[in-house]
């Protein structure tokens, strides 16, 4: 591999230090899901160095199923992105603290 | 015949008492009426046709078992002798007669079936006091006349004062039945047994010290129920019941129970010295107080209430002396006169349309009916102790039997008695001219008085008159009768010379001639009285409620307030609240960390999973 492995986990980090900022700055709904995408797809960029690294496949099967799960993920949470704005009228994350104490 | 046929005479009132309570308002009141009169007349008949059975030794009968367990043997036993029998007979044939009365005088009362009951409850108790032949029973029918008491002055318990009057009674009385309990017990743990006749003969083998404790118990007890020095404050308050429970409870029976009490044990009492003159003093002094009181009562039960307390003293003062027979020949003389004189005030009362004050009354000799005039003076002659009545002979023995006792606190109570003498005289002529001397001061109401309610008062009276009978001193021609026939419990026998009783009988003549005297020159002609201390100072009993009110009611409310507010209120609630408060203020700030907003949770996580990973890159490190 050209790449050598500590850039891929160089760059890997630093994509979810990015992904976390965006899910803890921002307050649109839509912009913290993007932000909790890009922490997941930093941790499979991490997996696949890992995989090429030690020459192992395990970490790219773990990346399929990674990728299962987001794309699940994403179809239910941007169906409740939907329900939600349509019943608050909002996609303030603040807005929704139903839960408060 | 089956001795055990001795128990229907107190089973019949039993069975008319639960037949009256459970069905008595869905009978036709004549039924229930009749039910009640039946089940105590059946028992006066059946003690006559009895009476042979208390010849000797007496009669024991056993029903059955009642405890047997770890060493205590108590069985549902009565024994009928003597004293049991003669008890038995004034009971049910006083009984009888206030119950014909009551028919009579509650004829406008709506609940009449529980006052038959009760009424009819109160006589199996007595009964059973009375033939009881065990402590344990004994004491069954002690704490049931007690509650029978309470039910029946607080029977018009829709006015508060009767029936703070009636667990007033109820109260005081139970302080001396602590004693009268404390005292059973203590007799069983010194003789294994609660037999009455047992206890009496192994009494001789007890301390003398242990006696005169005993005979201290045993007397505290009666001091309750039958109203004495330091237990009396009760019995003038009783009144507020019907006037026929004040003729049966608080006048002819209950209030002997404690006079009873004495003599059954009189064999334990009598030798302790002490105890003896212990009774005596009580017996003196409360016939004395008692008396003074009823010189300024106002109320025409509230005078023979005090009467009735007086009378019983002088019983007390018998048996302290010695004399059971004494005692007991009072007790019958009394029973009968005292149950007439309060049916007469009941119909005076009925005739002046409910006024109880008897400075409001007079004139009732023209205008109310000749006869209950002479029921009145007959019933008010035995009470005073006037020659050749019931009362004077039975008082002359008990006045004999105190002054041959010899020692000189014995003479010292004597006088007492003599003055009481003097003051029950008094204040009988000062109730019988309010009543019916001059003209009338308020309402007076002729009209006739129901039938039951005029002759059950005839043979009371004619009892209580020739009631001199039963014991009749050989002096006046008589055999003793009620001596003889008490035997052996009898107590000590009285002999005295007949220069001395007839000095005696003069005496207690001059003192009545006096008593009336005085009477009629105060109240023969009415004056209104001048308000002075000295009489409201009587009125209130020498201040009695107030003392018990100062010495025990009002520190016994401040214990309670203290342990209410200081206690419980300051300690125990203030510790659990404030807990609770602080728990609660904890977590009111505890609930605001949870915003419910995602980002705050998001950022706790951030901040959690950092300090995470600084402890395990710290732990790297070292």
């Amino acid at each position: 591999m050209i790449v050598p492995f500590a850039h891929v986990l160089l760059f890997a980090a630093l994509l979810f230090v990015m992904g976390l900022g965006c899910a803890l700055a921002r307050r649109n709904l839509i912009m913290i899901l993007i932000g909790v995408e890009i922490m997941l797809n930093a941790a499979a960029v991490a997996l696949v160095g890992g995989s090429a690294h030690w020459r192992q496949v395990d970490g790219q099967v773990f990346v399929v199923f990674l990728m299962a799960m987001t794309s699940a993920e994403v179809a239910i949470s941007l169906a409740m992105v939907v329900y939600l704005r349509r019943r608050r009228g909002t996609l303030e994350a603040d807005k929704f603290d139903g839960m408060h104490g | 015949m089956n001795e055990s046929l001795l128990f229907l005479i107190p089973l019949l009132p039993l069975t008319a008492a639960v037949l009256n309570m459970l069905f008595g308002m869905r009978l036709p009141r004549l039924v229930t009426e009749t039910v009640a009169v039946s089940g105590v007349a059946a028992a006066f008949l059946l003690t006559l046709l009895f009476w042979g059975y208390a010849d000797g030794e007496g009669t024991r009968a056993t029903l059955g078992s009642w405890l047997a367990a770890a060493g205590v043997e108590v069985s549902f036993a009565l024994h009928f002798d003597a004293l049991a029998a003669a008890m038995t007979l004034m009971v049910t044939g006083v009984a009888t007669l206030i119950h014909l009365y009551a028919v009579g005088y509650m004829h406008d009362e709506d609940d009449y079936a529980r006052f038959f009951g009760l009424l009819n409850l109160f006589v199996f108790a007595m009964l059973t006091i009375v033939l009881a032949d065990n402590l344990l029973l004994l004491f069954l029918g002690w704490e049931g006349v007690g509650l029978c008491s309470y039910g029946l002055i607080g029977f018009w318990y829709r006015q508060t004062e009767n029936a703070r009057a009636g667990t007033k009674a109820f109260l005081v009385t139970r302080v001396g039945d602590v004693f009268l309990a404390a005292a059973l017990l203590w007799l069983f743990a010194l003789t294994g047994t609660l037999e009455i006749a047992a206890i009496n003969a192994q009494a001789a083998g007890l301390a003398p010290a242990v006696l005169t404790a005993l005979t201290l118990l045993l007397l505290l007890g009666a001091c309750g129920k039958s109203a004495q020095l330091p237990l009396m404050t009760w019995l003038a308050d009783a009144m507020a019941g019907p006037t026929p429970v004040s003729a049966l409870i608080h006048a002819a029976t209950m209030v002997t129970a404690g006079v009873y009490l004495l003599c059954r044990l009189f064999p334990l009492v009598s030798l302790s010295p002490d105890g003896m003159a212990a009774i005596a003093v009580v017996g003196a002094l409360t016939a004395l107080y008692a008396a003074t009181c009823a010189l300024a009562q106002r109320e025409i039960k509230r005078v023979l209430a005090y009467s009735t307390m007086s009378q019983v003293g002088y019983m007390f003062l018998a048996v302290g002396a010695g004399s059971v027979a004494g005692a007991l020949f009072h007790l019958f003389t009394h029973a009968f006169f005292k149950a007439a004189l309060f049916m007469a005030a009941g119909c005076v009362i009925h005739l002046a349309g409910g006024e109880n004050n008897i400075l409001r009354m007079g004139g009732l000799a023209r205008r109310g009916p000749r006869e209950l005039l002479w029921v009145f003076v007959a019933g008010a002659l035995c009470l005073a102790g006037a020659p050749l009545t019931g009362g004077f002979f039975s008082k002359d023995a008990i006045l004999l039997a105190a002054y041959t006792e010899g020692s000189p606190l014995f003479l010292a109570l004597w006088g007492v008695a003599l003055l009481t003498a003097l003051l029950t005289a008094a204040y009988t002529f000062r109730l019988v001219y309010l009543v019916f001397a001059g003209t009338p001061r308020g309402a007076v109401d002729p009209h006739p008085l129901p039938w039951l309610m005029r002759w059950p008062l005839w043979p009371l009276v004619l009892c209580g008159l020739g009631g001199g009978l039963l014991n009749l001193p050989p002096l006046f021609g008589g055999g003793e009768w009620l001596t003889r026939r008490l035997g052996g419990l009898a107590g000590r026998a009285i002999s005295a010379t007949h220069d001395l009783e007839w000095a005696l009988g003069a005496l207690a003549t001059g003192l009545v001639v006096l008593g009336w005297g005085l009477a009629r020159w105060r109240y023969g002609r009415f004056r209104a009285g001048r308000d002075h201390r000295l009489g409201r100072w009587l009125l209130r009993g020498w201040g009695a409620d107030a003392l018990v009110e100062a010495l025990l009611v009002r520190p016994f409310t401040a214990i309670s307030r203290f342990c209410a507010i200081g206690c419980d209120r300051a300690l125990v609630a203030a510790t659990v609240d404030g807990i609770a408060r602080q728990t609660s203020a904890c977590g009111e700030r505890l609930r605001l960390l949870t915003t419910g907003r995602v980002s705050t949770y998001l950022a706790a996580f951030l901040w959690g999973f950092l300090i995470m990973l600084g402890w395990f890159l710290l732990a790297l490190v070292r």
